[in-house]
């Protein structure tokens, strides 16, 4: 950003190519937070102008961290490669707003077709394992074991 | 021949021994071998069960309240530091529940029994400086050196029955006066505006009335005004599994430490009564399941301190009020700006429960009194919160120091703090005059500083 001096116009920016992901916490956080994955190059205040402004969501906090993207992988040709460094904001809602992470991968409820395709479908699974074993009364020996 | 002697000598033997001779005594009732407990130094849960119990063994039989605190405070590990005054949404939810305190907004209705009589026009009163330990007497006449209230001196004429709600008024008026008008100062440093004047206005204001009131109330002649003084103190509460480190995945018990600095304190050597009886139960204590560390609180290791303000040897060993004056940082004007009006309460309420809990569970640790050896009697402090302009008064009664996973149990018993909102003392001060004066703040002040035990 330029360097603010007294007396100097007041930096503004319209329509930002910043990007902000809301992300699952890995850690359970308290209801009013959200964790945010941001771009490396916003600030704190950046981030409450851009809820606020943008999406009208009341910001009372904003804490960050830079997550360091480890360099320990190695390629085919015995290369370091890198995960790429990213930050994450934790931000707390004001006015007593909540936030729960949604489930994103719900189970469906089956219906009886798929349902009775479902247990065809293992009980095929499972005749056909039992003819690959052989017969019980040999005990597990196999075929070609004998005289 | 040796066979046969050998079979006498074994039938005589077996024989002596197989004879029961009546009346003797029985074998001694002391077992012949000590008794079996699990090791000290085996790798199980057993043995760390032992290590804790010799441990509190250790603390419980020292000699001195020194060494009991030296012991209790030995091992260092990172702990939690705890910030009487923080900018952390809804500290004050969090500060109860590491404390286990309950929190009843008001004034108990003792302070609001004990009102001492109010009368607008009574005696003159002597008006002297800071109180010493008993060295000056309230009734012989003296000559203060007030300078800035240039008020001249009068013999008292006895202990007035009645409060001069009057000269308590030109008192508090005058010290504001002083600080903000008449003194002539230049602007404040960047973010130094609580020390240029508020900061001095409570003590000027603190030790006056605290010397006016010293007549009526001998715990405060008795008292010790501390400026500036320490209050740390380190507890247990809580466990938690180990995350990195050499320590990975040990359950560990989760410390806090609060290293607190009031502006003013006043120490009694006489414990003030108790608010309501030990085991009483006004309210439900919240109960957080998130690490603390998403208050936000981090973790650093440092001694492990327990102090109220001075040594143990100190004979006014008891609390009787603190003062706290709120930084810069959490001014109104800056949460008004931040658009977060209800955090303003929670700033005071936070810093009234945490420095209160620390000061009293001081308190009584020096005492003697520990998380396995609870307290037997209820230990009462009084605080009071202020910015300058707005006041909020705190009380608190301890109940229970046994707040680690084990001792909290079996434990019934809550910490218990009385807290009011924030009320202006006045409104605005102009050319010399103090405008919109509040009476009822002062009176409750006034109130604090002469709560005493019954016995005086």
């Amino acid at each position: 950003y330029p360097l603010f001096q007294r007396g100097g116009p007041q930096l503004r920016i319209f329509r930002p190519n910043f990007f902000m992901l809301a992300v699952r916490p890995g850690v359970p956080q308290p209801e009013d937070t959200v964790q945010f994955r941001v771009s490396m190059e916003m600030t704190k205040l950046d981030i409450r102008n851009y809820l606020e402004r943008i999406y009208n969501v009341p910001v009372a906090a904003v804490r960050t961290r830079i997550q360091y993207g480890a360099n320990n992988k190695r390629n085919h040709r015995n290369q370091r490669v890198k995960k790429p460094d990213y930050k994450v904001a934790y931000v707390q809602l004001g006015q007593g707003q909540t936030f729960q992470f949604p489930n994103l991968f719900p189970e469906k409820e089956q219906d009886s077709e798929t349902r009775s395709f479902d247990d065809f479908r293992d009980k095929y699974m499972e005749k056909e394992k039992q003819k690959e074993e052989g017969d019980p009364r040999r005990g597990g020996v196999p075929d070609w074991f004998g005289l | 021949m040796a066979a046969l002697g050998a079979r006498r000598l074994l039938r005589t033997g077996r024989r002596w021994f197989s004879e029961t001779v009546p009346g003797a005594p029985s074998p001694p009732a002391s077992p012949l071998y000590p008794p079996v407990v699990a090791s000290a130094t085996a790798k199980s849960k057993a043995a760390k069960s032992q290590r804790l119990q010799r441990f509190n063994q250790r603390v419980h039989a020292a000699a001195t309240v020194e060494e009991k605190l030296r012991l209790y405070g030995k091992l260092q590990r990172p702990k939690y530091t705890v910030y009487p005054q923080t900018f952390a949404l809804n500290a004050d939810r969090w500060y109860r529940s590491f404390t286990k305190t309950v929190l009843v907004p008001g004034m108990p209705p003792r302070a609001a029994a004990a009102k001492p009589p109010v009368a607008v026009a009574g005696t003159t009163p002597e008006a002297g400086r800071a109180p010493e330990p008993g060295a000056e007497a309230p009734r012989a006449p003296q000559a203060p050196g007030a300078a800035e209230a240039a008020k001249t001196s009068e013999p008292a004429a006895g202990a007035a029955p009645y409060l001069d709600m009057g000269e308590l008024r030109s008192l508090a008026c005058d010290a504001l006066l002083q600080e903000s008008f008449y003194q002539n100062k230049k602007r404040p440093f960047l973010y130094r505006d609580q020390d240029h004047t508020p900061g001095p206005f409570l003590t000027q204001l603190v030790s006056t009335l605290a010397a006016f009131l010293s007549g009526r109330n001998p715990l405060l002649a008795a008292s010790s005004l501390d400026l500036n003084p320490e209050v740390n103190y380190y507890w247990h509460h809580g466990e938690e599994v180990v995350v990195h480190g050499h320590r990975k995945g040990r359950v560990d018990p989760v410390r806090f430490q609060i290293n607190d600095n009031p502006h003013l304190q006043i120490r009694v050597p006489k414990q003030l009564p108790e608010v309501v009886p030990l085991e009483s139960d006004l309210g439900d204590v919240p109960v957080i399941d998130h690490k603390p560390s998403k208050l936000p609180l981090f973790k650093k290791q440092y001694e492990n301190k327990v102090f109220i303000g001075s040594k143990v040897a100190d004979p006014c060993c008891y609390g009787h009020t603190q003062f706290h004056l709120l930084p810069d940082k959490l001014k109104r004007e800056r949460f008004i700006r931040q658009r977060l009006e209800d955090q303003i309460e929670v700033v005071y309420r936070s810093n009234g429960i945490a420095s209160l809990f620390a000061w009293t569970a001081a308190q009584a640790m020096y005492q003697g009194f520990w998380s396995e050896a609870d307290v037997t009697r209820p230990f009462v402090s009084q605080a009071v919160v202020t910015d300058g302009k707005y006041f909020a008064f705190f009380c608190y009664q301890l109940n229970t120091l046994a707040l680690t996973t084990e001792t909290i149990k079996n434990n019934p018993r809550k910490n218990i703090c009385w807290g009011t909102d924030s009320k202006p003392l006045y409104d605005v001060v102009e050319d010399g005059n103090v405008k919109g004066f509040n009476d009822e703040v002062l009176l409750q002040l006034v109130r604090f500083l002469l709560n005493r035990p019954k016995e005086l």
